[in-house]
Parts: C-alpha cells; sequence; structure tokens
C-alpha cells in the first residue's frame, strides 16, 4: 500500500489545482509529485525564491507557446479559457519567474538524474524525481522543523542517514532511498515514535486518514519490543473547535508552527524536555483564531480532532462531495463529507488562488446549522397569525394573487447572504416582468451602482495580494470580515515587509498594522498628500488599497469612494500591469448579485420603506420587523426559519447549498458552482425553481425551465457567471471616463460590518458549535 | 444628442457585453470609455452594467418597462455606429404594455 498524505488526495480534483499548482509543477508525466512539489512555494523564504524560480525555467522552455498552454501541461488538465491579464500581471510581479539556468543542479535519486533549483531540499528533490519520502514534521507551507526524523535518506559519502526535509540539495549528490540502511533507519524511527503512541486507533478519530498509521503499515516494523508503561499527557483546552488527546501527540509542531506563521497567534508552544516534551499553552487560555480548526487537517495524528463531530463518523464510511464554501465572499473550495442525509464535516479542498488548504472556523463549523430550524414545509399565516401547512399549489396560488394586487411601484425583493446566482437571476427576472425595479442584495446597500466590476471586486485577486508592498485598509476589519484575505495579506507583511495602514475601526489583524484613525478626515488627509501614508503608498511598487462593503451602509459612501479614488490615483495604484484596487465584499451572493444588476433599475423608489405593499425576501433577513411595513405582504423563500421567516405571510421552503447545484462568485470575480452532496429537507425546493412555478401563477412566466436554461439566461445578462472556475478581469475605467462626484464625506467613524465573526448568516446563526464558539471567542 | 438623457426615460437597464482583449470588442470598448461618463452624468439612476467576458461578441442590451429586453451585436460596428445603435433602441422603446395589475 503505497502510503498517502490525505491533504493532498491523488490524482488532483479537478477544481482544485489552481495555477499555483501548475507553476511549480515540475514533471509532465508525473502530477502526483507535480502536486506534492506544488504546494513547496511558501515554506521558507529561499526555497520560496529557489522554488519560484525554477518553475520560471520551465516558463522559459514554453515561452514560445501560449500562455494557456503552459498553465494546460503543468497538471495534464484543461483549463478551458484565457487567462491573459492574469499571466500579464504575474510577470509583471516578478523578476524572480525569470530563468536562470547557472542557478539550476542536477543531483541523482535512487540512480535517477534530476535537474532541480538550488536550494531545494533533498526531500523536494526526491519528489521531483517521484520518490515518496515518508514525514511527520515537514509540511511545505511552513517552516522547517526537522524534528520528526521519519524523512532519513542516505546520501552517498555521508556517514550517518539525513533528514532529507532540512538538508539542502547540492550538486551531485548522490541520494538513495531504497537502501536496507534506509529501510532500518525508518523502522528505528517508527518504532520509538510508537513507545509512547497510544494503540487506541480504534477509538480514534482520525482511524482510517492517520498519517502515523499508515506509515507504520509501510514503514514500521511488524512488532513491537516496548514493554514498559507508555507516557500519558494531560490533554489541553483549545476551545470547543478543537478535540486534544495529547497523549497521541508525536511533537511533529505542525500545529504550533501554523499557530505563528499562518494564524498568526503565538499562543502555542513546546513545554519540556524529552520524554516530558509536550504542547502547549503554558497557561491555560484558549487558541483564538478565525483559522485555528486547519490544526485538525495537519495534525498527522489524532492529537488535534474536530470536537463538534467527536466519535461520530469513520472516514471510510463518508460520501466526499467537492463543493463551495458559502459562509463569506472569498468562496473556499471544501468538501462536503456527507453520509446518507447528514452533513457529517466540511474539509478544505486545494486552490492555490483561492484558499489555498486553509479555510476559516466557521466554513468548517457551521455544518451543524444545516439540520436545525429547517424550513420543510410551505406555509401561510392564517387569519389568528399562525403559520399553517399548506400545499405548495395554494402557497404560490397566494403569493401570486398578493403580487398583483399591487402597484409595481410598491413591491420591493431583498436577496439574502447565501442567495445563488440562478435564484437571484429568475427573482430579477420575476420582479422585472411584474414591473418592480426595487431590488437588492443584502450587504450592498438598496442603492448601489454596479456598473463598473472593477469597482466592486479585488481587483489584485485573493493571491495577488500577497505581493503588495504597501496597503491601505478602509473600513474593514479584515481578519473578521475575509479571515483567507487578511492570510495573504500577513504574506505580504511577513514575506515582503508590506507596511499597512488602517482607516476604521481599531482590530487586532495578527499581523504588524498601523493604525491611522477611523474618521473620513484621515482619509480626505490621505488623499490630499498631507498624511505620511500617502507618501508611503506612492513610494511602493504594488501599492494596495482594500476597501470594505461596510462602507456602503454609509450614507457618504460615494464620497468616500471618491476619496479612495482620488487615493489610489495619487498612489498609482492602477496601472497596466498591477491593480490593486480591492474591494472587499462580506457575503457569497453579493458578488454575483451585482454582476446580475440585482440593484434598482432606473426610475425606481429607493430609500423610504414605508410605501413598499409587497416584500420578497429570497432568504434575507437583515431588515428588523420595524423595518417592514405592518400592512406589507412578506414571502420569505429560504431554508431556514430566521429572523424575517417570523414576520412572513406566506414561507416557501427553498434548499441550503449543500443540496443544491447553484453558482456563486467570490470577491475576485471568480465563478465556482456547489454541487449537492445531502438530499433537500421534506417538501422544499430548489430556489429558482420556485420562482419559476410562481411566474406562471403570477402569469409573468419565464422562458426556462431547466438548470441549464437560467444559465442561459444569466449568459445574457452578465456572461462571466457562465464561465466556472475561472477568473473574468476587470478592466477599471481611466479617471476622464468616469462621472463627477459631489458628495461630501461625513465625519461619522466607520463602523463594523460583522458584529460577530461566527453568526454572520441563518446556517450559522442555527448552528450549536457557533453558538458555541461565540460564547468562547467572542469579542464582547 | 438629446435622446441621450432620454434613456433612463425609456429604459430601465443598459448592458454592454464585451471582451477584455479581443479586436471584435475594440470599438465597444472606445465607445465605453469615451460615452461612460456623459451617459451616466445625464441618467445617474440607470444601471449601465458593463460586463466583460472573455471571448464573446460585443452586445447591447436594454431593459424595458416589464422585463422586455432587445439587444443589438455590436461586431464590426465602429464607435458612432455603435452610438447610432444606442439611439435606435431608446427612440424604438416599445410602449409600456397596460400592466395585468388590477
Amino acid at each position: 500500500m503505497a502510503p498517502r498524505c490525505r491533504r493532498y488526495p491523488l490524482p488532483l480534483p479537478r477544481s482544485s489545482t489552481g495555477s499555483g499548482s501548475r507553476r511549480f509543477s515540475f514533471s509532465p508525466v508525473d502530477s502526483s509529485s507535480a502536486a506534492e512539489s506544488g504546494v513547496a512555494g511558501s515554506t521558507s523564504r529561499a526555497l520560496h525564491s529557489g522554488v519560484a524560480w525554477y518553475a520560471g525555467i520551465r516558463g522559459k522552455f514554453y515561452e514560445g507557446k501560449q500562455s494557456s498552454d503552459f498553465y494546460k501541461w503543468g497538471s495534464g488538465l484543461s483549463l478551458g479559457g484565457v487567462r491573459h491579464a492574469r499571466v500579464a500581471s504575474m510577470a509583471a510581479v516578478g523578476a524572480k519567474f525569470e530563468a536562470k539556468p547557472e542557478d539550476c543542479i542536477e543531483v541523482s535519486v535512487d540512480g535517477k538524474d534530476v535537474t532541480i533549483a538550488k536550494g531545494m531540499t533533498v526531500l523536494q528533490a526526491c519528489e521531483v524525481a517521484g520518490v515518496d519520502i515518508p514525514r511527520f514534521c515537514y509540511h511545505p507551507r511552513l517552516s522547517i522543523a526537522g524534528n520528526c526524523r521519519m524523512c532519513l535518506v542516505e546520501v552517498e559519502k555521508t556517514p550517518k542517514p539525513v533528514a532529507s526535509c532540512a538538508m539542502p540539495a547540492l550538486p551531485g549528490m548522490k541520494i538513495k532511498t531504497t537502501t536496507p540502511l534506509v529501510k532500518k533507519a525508518r523502522e528505528g524511527v517508527m518504532e520509538f515514535l510508537l513507545i509512547n503512541h497510544p494503540l487506541d486507533c480504534p477509538i480514534c478519530d482520525q482511524g482510517g486518514e492517520c498519517d502515523l498509521q499508515d506509515q507504520s503499515m509501510v514503514y514500521g516494523s511488524d512488532r513491537g519490543r516496548f514493554i514498559e508503561a507508555k507516557r500519558s499527557v494531560v490533554d489541553k483546552n483549545l476551545g470547543p473547535l478543537v478535540k486534544t488527546v495529547m497523549t497521541r501527540c508525536i511533537q511533529c509542531t505542525r500545529c504550533v508552527r501554523f499557530a505563528s506563521e499562518i494564524a498568526g497567534v503565538q499562543d502555542l508552544g513546546v513545554l519540556g524536555r524529552g520524554g516530558a516534551e509536550e504542547i502547549g499553552t503554558y497557561v491555560e487560555r484558549l487558541m483564538v483564531s478565525e483559522l485555528s480548526g486547519n490544526v485538525i487537517d495537519i495534525c498527522p495524528v489524532g492529537a488535534l480532532t474536530a470536537k463538534p463531530s467527536a466519535f461520530t463518523a469513520r472516514s471510510w464510511e463518508l460520501k466526499s462531495t467537492e463543493s463551495i464554501d458559502v459562509s463569506d465572499a472569498i468562496g473556499a473550495n471544501i468538501r462536503i463529507d456527507s453520509r446518507g442525509p447528514e452533513v457529517m464535516r466540511i474539509l478544505p479542498r486545494l486552490n492555490e488562488e483561492v484558499n489555498e488548504e486553509w479555510i476559516s472556523d466557521k466554513a468548517r463549523f457551521a455544518y451543524d446549522g444545516l439540520k436545525r430550524q429547517r424550513l420543510n414545509e410551505p406555509l401561510i399565516r392564517s387569519a389568528d397569525g399562525q403559520l399553517e401547512p399548506v400545499s405548495w399549489a395554494r402557497a404560490l396560488k397566494t403569493v401570486a394573487e398578493a403580487a398583483l394586487k399591487v402597484n409595481p411601484d410598491q413591491m420591493a425583493a431583498i436577496a439574502g447572504k447565501l442567495s445563488d446566482a440562478e435564484a437571484m437571476m429568475a427573482l430579477k427576472d420575476l420582479m422585472n416582468r411584474l414591473g418592480c425595479e426595487r431590488l437588492w442584495v443584502e450587504g450592498n446597500g438598496e442603492d448601489t451602482v454596479a456598473d463598473l466590476r472593477s469597482n466592486y471586486l479585488v481587483n489584485s485577486t485573493i493571491a495577488g495580494l500577497e505581493n503588495t508592498d504597501a496597503c491601505l485598509l478602509v473600513g474593514t476589519e479584515l481578519r473578521i470580515e475575509a479571515p483567507l484575505l487578511n492570510h495573504r495579506l500577513r504574506k505580504a507583511v511577513r514575506n515582503l515587509r508590506a507596511k499597512v495602514g488602517v482607516v476604521g475601526p481599531e482590530t487586532e489583524l495578527h499581523f504588524k498594522a498601523e493604525h491611522l484613525g477611523n474618521n473620513a478626515e484621515v482619509l480626505a488627509s490621505i488623499a490630499e498628500g498631507k498624511h505620511p501614508f500617502a507618501q508611503t503608498l506612492s513610494k511602493a511598487k504594488f501599492p494596495s488599497i482594500v476597501v470594505g462593503s461596510g462602507v456602503l451602509q454609509r450614507s457618504d459612501k460615494e464620497a468616500v469612494l471618491a476619496a479612495v479614488q482620488t487615493i489610489s490615483q495619487n498612489a498609482n495604484v492602477i496601472r497596466d500591469d498591477w491593480n490593486g484596487y480591492n474591494f472587499v465584499l462580506l457575503n457569497a451572493a453579493q458578488a454575483a448579485g451585482l454582476d446580475l444588476g440585482f440593484v434598482p433599475g432606473s426610475r425606481a423608489t429607493v430609500g423610504d420603506k414605508s410605501s413598499i405593499k409587497f416584500l420578497y425576501l429570497l432568504g434575507a433577513d437583515d431588515l428588523t420587523p420595524e423595518d417592514i411595513p405592518v400592512d406589507a405582504f412578506v414571502v420569505y423563500q429560504g431554508h431556514h426559519g430566521d429572523r424575517s421567516a417570523y414576520r412572513a405571510d406566506v414561507i416557501l421552503p427553498g434548499v441550503a447549498y449543500s443540496e443544491k447545484e447553484g453558482t456563486f462568485e467570490n470577491t475576485e470575480g471568480r465563478t465556482q458552482q456547489t454541487s449537492p452532496a445531502v438530499p433537500t429537507v421534506g417538501d422544499a425546493r430548489d430556489d429558482w425553481k420556485i420562482i419559476r412555478a410562481l411566474s406562471e401563477l403570477a402569469g409573468v412566466k419565464l422562458p426556462y425551465d431547466t438548470l441549464n436554461g437560467v444559465r442561459a439566461r444569466m449568459l445574457a445578462v452578465a456572461p462571466n457567471l457562465f464561465r466556472v472556475d475561472e477568473l473574468e478581469p476587470a478592466t477599471p475605467l481611466p479617471k476622464e471616463s468616469l462621472p463627477e462626484v459631489k458628495a461630501k464625506l461625513e465625519s461619522s467613524p466607520f463602523k463594523r460590518a460583522i458584529e460577530n465573526f461566527y453568526m454572520t448568516d441563518p446556517i450559522s446563526r442555527a448552528s450549536k458549535t457557533m453558538a458555541q464558539s461565540t460564547a468562547a471567542f467572542s469579542r464582547s | 444628442m438629446a435622446w441621450r438623457s432620454k434613456l433612463s426615460q425609456s429604459l430601465r437597464e443598459l448592458r454592454i457585453h464585451m471582451c477584455q482583449t479581443s479586436v471584435a470588442s475594440k470599438a465597444t470598448r472606445e465607445f465605453v470609455v469615451k460615452n461612460y461618463k456623459d451617459l451616466k452624468t445625464l441618467n445617474p439612476r440607470l444601471p449601465i452594467l458593463i460586463r466583460e467576458c472573455s471571448g464573446i461578441q460585443p452586445r447591447l442590451w436594454a431593459r424595458y418597462d416589464y422585463g422586455v429586453e432587445r439587444s443589438i451585436p455590436l461586431d464590426g460596428l465602429s464607435e458612432p455606429e455603435i452610438n447610432a445603435k444606442l439611439e435606435e433602441l431608446v427612440e424604438t422603446a416599445p410602449q409600456s404594455k397596460t400592466p395585468m395589475h388590477a
């Protein structure tokens, strides 16, 4: 049995291969080694530059070809589209991608000669040669510890076996991985690791997907010689998300390095020496990070496991479905593991361009909310104020009749945070056909201008933000609003010493950032060039601005955005080869909603809500009952009986993201699709189908009745939503082409867009785990 | 060009599809760069959705009252011709059909 690391399932899933991994791939025949070495990017800086530049050599070989061909070649997978703009920006971003053949060295692995970049380790050289080296402590995204000793190999003319993960490969090195010495060394290391490892695999949640279990089968001895008592370690309390069984820990220190290097919290450490060595927080405290759940994935044994799913499932009885996370606007690639009708857990998938291999705790643990508070049958509010179950036909007829009674000017439709593009498309068409123009998506504000895509997307791309060397955050708490984007910015601060200035609410970002103030005056003074940070930005090579979509809720949003535009012009943030103007959205539905033009049409009423007589809520829960007029007829279509469902006159049960095939666009403009992992609940129906059925009863039949039909319609509205797994870059208009803004800045401070990271949408509000996390980690 | 200020009277939404790089979309891109400011200033509340997507045919979409839509392909047209097509979409706006509402 070949050992398989569960983080990098081979072969790579179709959509989980970002161009990053293609960029760094080495062998056109062996996609497995390409995947493994592909993630070798960010270990240490020396390694990083070595690998990146080796990719440059590869690029050189193929520069005569079309750039998209170069991408295709790496993993042997078709990308299907063109990414000229992305390629151009990458070429601009780095001289590091230029080829320098003299920096190549040749080594031999088991008699096979391979060419690698200078600075790569022996272990990476073996990967290039397609030889698998067992390892526990080595992780391509973390610094090198070299303490598990599992990766020992023999190098000719060295007296002892060497730890390949920590040994730089030198020219002419002859590496041997199949000799009796190596076999004996691995067996010995494994025996020592198992001395103090409990034999509790049958009751361990990691059982079946455990690196130690797998590797002991392949490299270990067939019997143990240890008969003394094993050591035991007191479990640590890391909060409601991560369960610890510290006796199982093999002190690989991956979690310690993850915490300090990726999450940016310095809480975990190694205590004691020798047999008394243990991982802990010294004084009892929780590890407070939005990314803390990832330590579960990087732990090679069962020491850190998921607390909410403890003892609920075995890995081999789960069905995996590749999908997209909707808990924020990043669109992290996830794998939904289900058993029968139940979602058992959610794990990240590899996508270098979006989430690398991390996901936020909300994405990982809010799934138990999918089982609570679900709407499973159509309901109508009866005369006595109670909601009564009715048939679909009657519910839809009631809605249609109510809609036709109302003047179109007195109608409104709001799409909620988790709405998919298909449902929003259908709802927009339906409302437009009824004559209603008053539409908006939660988080976008009620009268946002959606004309230019470059104004509301992360133009540097999520991965591209790593290249910035000066960044201004405006009105955003990036760590809470988009933890994975914050992580990218953190990389820029760590690797490039990027300077970060914050105008907005003061928040711990887990990296060094200068808080410039929380009012519009600071913004104005940067725009006028009076503030020292204006110089910092204009001196930077790749300056960037990150604006939080919380500013859309401000009454002076036009003035704020105009000030940001001025700053971006003064600092040359938008150039042909680099666009550092980034607008960060909060919710999964926002980008697609803006692209589809789910905004008020011309001559629509805006602002005053008291005139609304018919309100269609597509999973929208942000309006308080006071905002909704008493005499309005409210339709709530959604999957959870959340806030607004209590005000609804008719409830139409829709489906959650884990149950449907829906299109979502993330905050950088990447179109991705979810796939159904579990069956729908009760009598619930796909959201767009409900709206399609309703349109027929309302006498304005929509011209599509298949999912492909809706998508073809999306092609006529926002064609980029038809290009799944692709990023269509947005071209900014020059300043001369933009209308003048006359609005004035107000002095009010920027408000927090998210009060509680753990509960932002109907699913996470229904989740018990998220409630526990709120209690344990919340800032108030 | 008085018809331009009538845009938001006859249209509910204007969409312009084009490719970021292709030759076929070049005139459309130029049209947007030159005319967006004027159109938006005259019609501040009209959504003028500029949607870029690689390799697509440049096209002008107009949405009128009650979800009625019309579109005109723009490949091969020069910038003044695009302007004329837009005027055509405005001038030939369909009569608002009587709402079915009571």
